[in-house]
């Protein structure tokens, strides 16, 4: 093959849209077959996503429950509690926000909720929780 | 256009016939001729009983047919002879030629073809009917229209679809720059990766629990071909008047509607099993691909599937190009934008096309993620 023959891509747009294409498919493969796989640069994978707003919606239960519970106004004294309580309970939800802005939100509520699960599992009343159901369910699922 | 006229060759002369058309010979489709094939726009197959359709590959198969059936020889007589290898493999981009209106209607029915595969013949002689296809296939080719400047897609698609109805349907599949050949072997890609997902999104369902499914766009309704109408209940949408008279016609058991020009769909929420288009959306603006797939996902139950093939790698040229590019990061953000995120990704492939140095195409199929309102 003469030197002027080789293949020279001349429309990077449609390559980068290629590639973007592609390195999505292959993100997914990875994930079905439970791969980590990051991409800088993607976004985030749906299934990614619904569990990320599964923990939001469990987080928001979780604080409501601990409320009402007789323990309510002892944790209201704790100021990360409350700020905990002001964020995700009495703050408007990011619906109308950009994608990037929600994913954000939701990645923050994931990890508050992974730090309050742990924290509870910790303390001296971490044994009594843990005879609950739903308690040992989000510590399965969270930590 | 190439004319097999295989042992009528001699009667059947390329100069009666429209610019373009080459005859063929029997010697001239010997196995190692027939790459020859891959170059055509359709082939006409004047003498089934001597061309070597056994011999023809998958690419080859991509050329559409117009296939005269030989008279004097009844149903059983023909699908005896030539059956699943040929005629089972006839689908909706290639086309049927006879005189015979019972003939015709005993082998559509056998080989699930539709009406607008038939080209009625007025004569049985090989050269007549060689030059009333050809002339027919011409007028046909010169037929679809091509956008203009001023480029706007409901009304394109709109007059494209009714200014062929009538005439030749499967045309308005075709996208203007690409031939029928093009069209079909994209199909055969399609056909191949939808299939399947299709028959994931029926899941392990009872025969008898019916599958409601809706296609945004459906033109002629080339899809409802691939769904048994025995389990599945096909539903169409099209802005389209004239294309959905055409689905009407050729799928009497399906249900095809009109789409309004505010692109709200005519049906109450968690109607469908399965929604899902095909080549659509990257012809539609950003505010129009928001708007018919929050439609899509406002009318699929809780469990169901919503499924989207489109282009993912291509260009805007000109200000007449139909295309509305749109990369597969972006769609994804406008999908959980449109959805509120309320959906999982079940499958993801890319899809290379025929003659195409890119892989271009990309099927999604998701679940709608949700408590059904109704039981």
């Amino acid at each position: 093959m003469p030197d002027n023959e080789f293949y020279a891509p001349d429309d990077t747009d449609l390559l980068r849209m290629e590639n973007e294409l592609l390195a999505f498919e292959v993100r997914f493969l990875k994930g079905r077959l439970g791969q980590p796989a990051k991409i800088p640069g993607s976004s985030t994978s749906l299934n990614r996503l619904a569990y990320l707003e599964e923990a939001e919606r469990d987080l928001g239960l979780l604080l409501r429950r601990l409320l009402g519970s007789p323990l309510g106004p002892l944790l209201r004294r704790s100021k990360s509690f409350r700020t905990l309580e002001q964020k995700y309970l009495h703050s408007p939800r990011l619906q109308g926000s950009s994608s990037r802005e929600r994913l954000a939100y939701l990645e923050e509520a994931e990890r508050d909720l992974i730090l309050l699960l742990r924290r509870m599992s910790s303390k001296p009343f971490g044994s009594v929780l843990r005879r609950r159901k739903a308690f040992r369910t989000l510590q399965q699922r969270y930590l | 256009m190439l004319v097999y006229a295989g042992r009528f060759a001699d009667r059947v002369s390329s100069a009666k016939l429209p610019n373009g058309c080459e005859v063929l010979s029997e010697w001239d489709v010997l196995p190692f001729h027939l790459a020859a094939l891959e170059r055509a726009t359709t082939l006409v197959v004047l003498d089934p009983f001597s061309f070597p359709f056994e011999s023809m590959t998958e690419m080859q198969w991509d050329v559409p047919l117009v296939v005269i059936l030989p008279s004097g020889f009844d149903a059983s007589f023909l699908s005896a002879v030539f059956d699943e290898a040929v005629l089972g493999r006839l689908g909706l981009f290639d086309r049927v030629a006879t005189a015979d209106r019972d003939l015709w209607e005993e082998l559509r029915l056998r080989y699930r073809w539709v009406g607008s595969q038939r080209i009625e013949l007025h004569c049985d002689l090989p050269d007549e009917a060689a030059a009333e296809i050809c002339g027919r296939l011409e007028e046909e080719a010169a037929k679809p229209i091509s956008p203009g400047e001023d480029y706007e897609t409901v009304r394109y698609w709109k007059e494209r679809g009714d200014a062929l109805a009538t005439w030749v349907p499967q045309r308005a599949i075709h996208v203007s720059h690409h031939d029928p050949a093009f069209d079909k072997a994209v199909f055969r890609v399609q056909s191949k990766a939808l299939g399947p997902q299709f028959a994931a999104a029926r899941g392990a369902r009872d025969e008898d629990v019916p599958f409601e499914a809706l296609e945004v766009g459906v033109g002629v309704g080339r899809w409802a071909s691939k769904l048994d109408p025995a389990n599945t209940r096909f539903t169409g949408l099209d802005v389209s008047g004239g294309m959905i008279r055409a689905a009407r016609a050729d799928f009497p058991e399906g249900r095809f509607d009109l789409l309004e020009e505010d692109l709200v769909f005519p049906y109450a929420d968690e109607s469908f099993d399965l929604a899902f288009t095909v080549s659509v959306l990257h012809h539609n603006p950003a505010s129009a691909k928001r708007t018919l797939v929050s439609e899509m996902w406002r009318v699929t139950r809780p469990g169901g599937r919503l499924m989207f093939l489109e282009d993912f790698v291509s260009e805007k040229r000109t200000p007449g190009s139909t295309i509305y590019p749109m990369s597969i990061s972006g769609f994804v953000d406008l999908v959980l934008e449109a959805t509120a995120g309320r959906v999982v990704l079940e499958h993801l492939e890319a899809l290379r096309y025929p003659h195409d140095p890119f892989f271009r195409g990309g099927l999604l199929s998701l679940s709608k993620v949700g408590t059904p309102r109704t039981w």
